[in-house]
């Protein structure tokens, strides 16, 4: 029965300390720690759908909002030590936009990933049905150059 | 009798089933191969190429036609045009450093982090692209210190003064390096990726403050 308050007691203990030091991280973390946190999971995101075959149209429309999204963080460092309340507004602009860059690169990636599957599934079935008309036509060769015979014949035969 | 005619039939059968199989395998692999070309990307060797421009947009003549001296006040515009063709969007990052002509460089492994940073930027830039960098300074001031001259400098609306000094103010230069963004290492590492290694890739600017 002791041991068994003792654990319990422990299994608390642990808990509390981790979520203390859970907010301690949170406490850390300044609105442009954040910014550039959330720039860099964009980054990572969008370069996925790159690597995945997303149109570079696209691509490029998205690394333009965040070099926007960059400008606004480096806006926020610069006003970070005269200006907090403005550096906030930037570091909280930039978040905004790499936010909705980050939802539109992982459309992205979903699409370019649909796409390729789609276009690999149309080559290789195209490929199939190639492979099959050409054994057919291999096969049945012979009945093709009697059907022509026969259609000579038959012009022989009107005049 | 009958039975002989069946079984010259049945032969006959598995022959032109067999046939049919082996056609069908042979020529369904040579289109699928045909097809995995076609799907495939073409290969490359992966690459970043960049310089610093002047504002005749020409890699020369920076301090437009006065030798290599800066005078205070005088503000320099040059641009880096960074090119990326690694394959996929990447993250660049540019270090601008300040050194004199004992400054240690840095090579194709290492940064030169023995010489004060006294800037950054950095870019998004997708395939294929070329993103255009600007880089505008200026001195501020020099002064004097231990028989160096040291400056404080304007880099892009930054003041920064660099320790670095150099006897009557004469060769000093910029190392500017290229960084790329890893994702791996949740930070910025000099060079790019190439084939199997990293590359370190800078470019230096020499310039004496008159």
């Amino acid at each position: 029965m002791r041991f068994r308050q003792l654990a319990l007691l422990g299994t608390l203990l642990i808990l509390i300390s981790s979520l203390s030091a859970t907010d301690k991280a949170l406490g850390q973390s300044t609105p442009v720690d954040i910014a550039q946190n959330k720039i860099v999971q964009a980054f990572q995101i969008l370069q996925q759908a790159d690597l995945d075959g997303a149109s570079p149209a696209a691509v490029s429309q998205l690394a333009s909002s965040l070099n926007l999204a960059l400008s606004y963080e480096q806006s926020a460092i610069q006003l970070l030590p005269t200006n907090k309340t403005g550096s906030g507004v930037y570091a909280s602009l930039s978040l905004n936009l790499s936010t909705t860059t980050t939802v539109q690169a992982v459309s992205l990636t979903s699409t370019a990933r649909t796409q390729t599957l789609l276009s690999q599934i149309g080559a290789y079935s195209l490929a199939l049905s190639t492979g099959l008309g050409s054994t057919l036509l291999v096969i049945e060769l012979h009945r093709v150059k009697n059907f022509v015979r026969k259609i000579r014949w038959r012009r022989l035969r009107i005049e | 009798m009958a039975q002989t005619t069946y079984r010259v039939r049945a032969t006959r059968v598995k022959r032109r089933v067999l046939t049919f199989v082996v056609l069908l395998a042979s020529f369904s692999l040579i289109y699928s191969s045909i097809a995995y070309y076609a799907l495939s990307k073409a290969p490359a060797q992966p690459f970043i190429a960049w310089g610093v421009f002047s504002p005749s947009e020409t890699l020369s003549n920076y301090f437009s036609g006065v030798g290599m001296n800066v005078t205070t006040h005088k503000v320099l515009t040059w641009h880096f045009e960074v090119t990326n063709q690694m394959g996929s969007i990447q993250y660049v990052g540019i270090v601008y450093r300040l050194g004199n002509s004992t400054s240690k460089n840095p090579n194709a492994t290492a940064p030169a982090s023995d010489t004060p940073q006294i800037g950054n930027t950095s870019r998004f830039i997708p395939n294929g692209q070329t993103a255009s960098i600007n880089f505008t300074w200026s001195i501020n001031s020099e002064n004097q210190a231990g028989g160096l001259v040291v400056l404080n400098i304007n880099i892009n609306g930054q003041q920064v003064s660099p320790p670095v000094g150099a006897v009557k103010g004469l060769k000093f230069r910029f190392f500017f390096e290229l960084w790329t963004y890893d994702l791996a290492a949740n930070s910025f590492l000099y060079g790019y990726e190439g084939p199997g290694s990293k590359v370190g890739n800078w470019l230096q600017i020499w310039f004496n403050a008159a």
